[in-house]
């Protein structure tokens, strides 16, 4: 979209003065009432200036500054105008941009012009958005902690897991229980808790869940078919698998930060490496591998 | 030990394992051994084919051989399904364990990064205009102090940050030149702080004490009124009293303790001026303050300890350093108590030994020998409704208005009203009220500032962020600001 207010932004920081050539065409009252009437015009044109439509409205011209005749006086303030006229920068850069409008070129940047904190930046972020303000991650590990629909709860808990994260001392990594490569160095996560968290969702991320087929082992049994898992699918099983383990587990003290500690706990455990969510994934990716076969069964393959 | 699986994808290493060390003698053998070798092995001198041989089964399937074909049908269950709920059974938290846990303070996080600009406060510090608009760090003498008299609650956001640390408002510096002045008149500066929630009436408390504490003032702070009105302290009727007041004597003593460890320094460099053997230990005058309090050992005796601590700051001696006397939570004084009589009438608050310490020297009533300050604070956590509290500070308020605009109209009582109370109109007739609203953008921006150089705040600070935060926070709110930007998910 043009932006409408360009061309009057850069008139707003121009001096307005008369043309000296049809000054002197012009008839000396007019020349007097010119700069007044200029100040009314609404555009301009370089042949000609006309006469303002009701003169007698407009105030008496002001007396000119010099003594003498008024046609000596007339050319006389344009020159001395034009030598007085200080040039700022601003001044300056109006000119340079109505010049090149002339051209037919647009100087100005419709991000910086007429916006107190400019435009937004195209392609709107998704945080923008109030309703995807969060990180992804975040957003969906706080709908699965979320109790008969209360998010904002869940909310104020993630938030009070994020800030035991950002409190506790770094983790002492293990590395029989490596965790996602390319993971920055220990000492790191504290500062940043929304990659410390999804870290460690993201490292005890099961890769394959289980497929039961209804009877197709024989005799009633079903049939375990690995099927391959989307990351989000891969964070919601991981979470569920922790949160497991924190139901489990007791709190130490009392007040509405425990189950928030208790879950953050687990967190550092997971990057520890000593929780027992590392043992059911394990669990998974063998059974996973064990059923592999299942994949070539023919009832199975027309399914997938 | 290695793993069956590799942890990161689903290869076996055992074919990496092959090529590069001799496997064991378990690897060698493959998992299910050849058809051929097993019908060898299993019927050498048999000639009835390997495959009609009765399959060797688990236990399950020679049930199932047994019983036949039976299918497991659905069974009906009236009642819900039962959670089977594994608790570890470690050993239970001892009594006053989880509020301690609760309760607990921390006032560092080594995570932080430390700011470089930040510097600790001195003495002059918060009674500058100067410094408006800066933060400034405790010093760690200070911490101590303000920590013994309970004046960092858990709620605030001290365990973020490296170092405690305070932003100086425009309203520090009215309180704190207030206090400077009326201590240098030897007159008691009495002021109300309120204002709405987490507007910061806690934390301009302490930055009161701070300021008590970095000039050598004594600061006696009662941190939560309600643990005086709600009966959760025993109680004693006072002899010689009427009408009959009561002590805390449990209370008391928690107090001393608190007095003793924040004001050591103050108290050896004063002396009593007269004798006192009433004291389990009896002392001669010209001993120093801190031999009375150190004497605070057991409940019997604390309210006597206290009154004569409290009388030997009260006498009129030249070497007597000013006073701060706060209390939070304002309106649990300035009711009925939920404490009984034993003729099971309600107690006033007021009739209660130590409120009325308090009260009598908010009301105007007690004259401070070197001066100083009483100062309470409101809450809008668990505080009750005190109407005439409410309306009182309403008043002083308007009539402050007044000497500036003529024109603002003071509010009166409620005629059809019966909830008002004589005493506490008494109390709060000439006290001065402290209002406390949204810090300005200035002084966001100094706090914001700090925030991102901690490394708690991940945004770069600029004019749009400022403007961002302050509008959220309701018009620089400092408690939201913090809900804004250090409590939010994104982090």
């Amino acid at each position: 979209m043009p932006p409408r207010l360009n061309l009057w932004s850069a008139c707003r920081a121009l001096s307005i003065r008369t043309r000296p050539a049809v000054a002197a065409s012009r008839p000396p009252s007019a020349a007097l009432a010119a700069p007044v009437a200029l100040a009314r015009r609404p555009l301009t044109n370089n042949a000609t200036t006309p006469l303002p439509p009701n003169s007698s409205n407009l105030p008496p011209p002001p007396p000119p500054s010099s003594s003498g005749s008024p046609s000596a006086a007339s050319p006389k303030p344009d020159e001395s105008s034009a030598l007085e006229v200080p040039t700022s920068p601003e001044n300056e850069a109006a000119l340079s941009q109505l010049r090149m409008i002339e051209y037919g070129l647009s100087p100005l940047d419709p991000a910086v012009e007429g916006h107190k904190f400019g435009l937004p930046e195209l392609p709107l972020p998704s945080q923008k958005n109030s309703k995807y303000r969060y990180d992804g991650v975040v957003e969906q590990l706080t709908r699965l902690i979320m109790k008969d629909g209360k998010l904002a709860k869940a909310q104020r808990d993630m938030a009070m897991i994020l800030n035991y994260l950002r409190t506790s001392p770094p983790p002492r990594l293990d590395p029989s229980k490596p965790l996602l490569p390319g993971a920055p160095p220990a000492h790191h996560l504290p500062l940043d808790p929304v990659l410390y968290l999804s870290l460690a969702v993201d490292s005890v991320a099961p890769l394959v869940k289980l497929r039961p087929f209804k009877g197709l082992a024989g005799g009633g049994k079903s049939l375990e078919v690995p099927i391959p898992l989307r990351a989000r699918q891969r964070r919601r099983i991981a979470f569920n698998w922790i949160l497991d383990v924190v139901e489990r587990k007791k709190s130490r003290g009392s007040g509405r930060t425990q189950f928030a500690h208790r879950v953050a706990e687990e967190i550092v455990a997971v990057v520890e490496g000593r929780s027992s969510v590392w043992d059911r994934r394990l669990e998974q990716h063998k059974r996973g591998t064990a059923n592999r076969a299942n994949l070539l069964n023919n009832q199975v393959k027309g399914q997938i | 030990m290695s793993a069956p699986n590799c942890l990161r994808c689903l290869v076996r290493p055992s074919a990496a394992l092959r090529l590069s060390a001799p496997p064991p003698a378990s690897a060698l053998k493959p998992a299910t051994p050849p058809l051929t070798a097993a019908a060898s092995r299993r019927a050498p001198f048999s000639t009835t084919p390997a495959a009609a041989a009765a399959p060797k089964s688990s236990s399950q399937g020679q049930q199932a051989a047994a019983k036949g074909h039976v299918r497991k049908g659905k069974r009906l269950t009236l009642k819900g399904k039962k959670k089977q709920k594994s608790l570890d059974h470690g050993k239970s938290p001892l009594p006053g364990e989880r509020k301690a846990y609760r309760k607990r303070i921390t006032l560092s996080n080594d995570n932080a990064i430390k700011v470089p600009w930040l510097t600790d406060l001195a003495a002059p510090d918060l009674a500058d205009p100067a410094n408006v608009g800066k933060v400034l760090a405790l010093p760690p003498t200070t911490q101590d102090q303000l920590r013994a008299s309970e004046a960092f609650k858990p709620t605030q956001t001290w365990g973020m940050f490296r170092q405690p640390a305070v932003l100086v408002r425009k309203e520090t510096v009215d309180l704190t030149q207030r206090m400077q002045e009326a201590a240098a008149a030897r007159k008691v500066l009495r002021m109300v702080v309120t204002g709405n929630k987490v507007t910061g009436k806690s934390l301009m408390l302490l930055q009161a004490m701070t300021h008590a504490f970095l000039n050598e003032w004594v600061v006696i702070h009662l941190p939560e009124a309600q643990e005086l009105t709600t009966a959760v302290t025993e109680y004693a009727p006072l002899a010689d009293t009427s009408p009959v007041q009561y002590s805390q004597p449990v209370y008391a003593l928690k107090l001393l303790h608190a007095i003793r460890k924040a004001n050591a320094d103050v108290l050896a460099k004063t002396f009593t001026v007269s004798e006192h053997s009433e004291l389990p230990q009896s002392l001669p005058a010209g001993s120093p303050l801190l031999a009375i309090a150190n004497q605070a050992k057991e409940v019997d005796s604390a309210w006597v300890i206290f009154q004569a601590l409290w009388n030997e700051l009260m006498a009129p001696a030249p070497n007597r350093p000013p006073i701060l006397l706060s209390l939070d939570g304002l309106a649990h004084v300035m009711r009925v108590s939920d404490y009984r009589s034993p003729a099971f009438e309600p107690i006033h608050a007021f009739d209660l030994a130590l409120v009325r310490l308090f009260t009598d020297a908010l009301g105007g009533a007690v004259k401070f020998p070197a001066g100083g300050a009483v100062l309470g604070a409101t809450s809008r956590n668990n505080s009750p409704r005190s109407p005439s509290m409410e309306l009182a500070l309403a008043q002083r308020e308007a009539e402050q208005q007044q000497q500036q605009q003529p024109g603002v109209e003071v509010p009166q009582k409620d005629p059809f009203f019966r909830g008002y109370d004589e005493r506490v109109d008494a109390v709060l007739r000439s006290v001065q009220v402290l209002r406390l609203g949204g810090v300005d953008r200035r002084e966001a921006r100094a706090l914001l500032e700090y925030w991102a150089a901690s490394g708690m705040l991940r945004t770069v600070v600029d004019e749009k962020a400022v403007a961002e935060k302050w509008t959220l926070a309701g018009g620089g709110v400092l408690g939201e600001m913090e809900r804004a930007s250090l409590l939010t998910m994104r982090v």
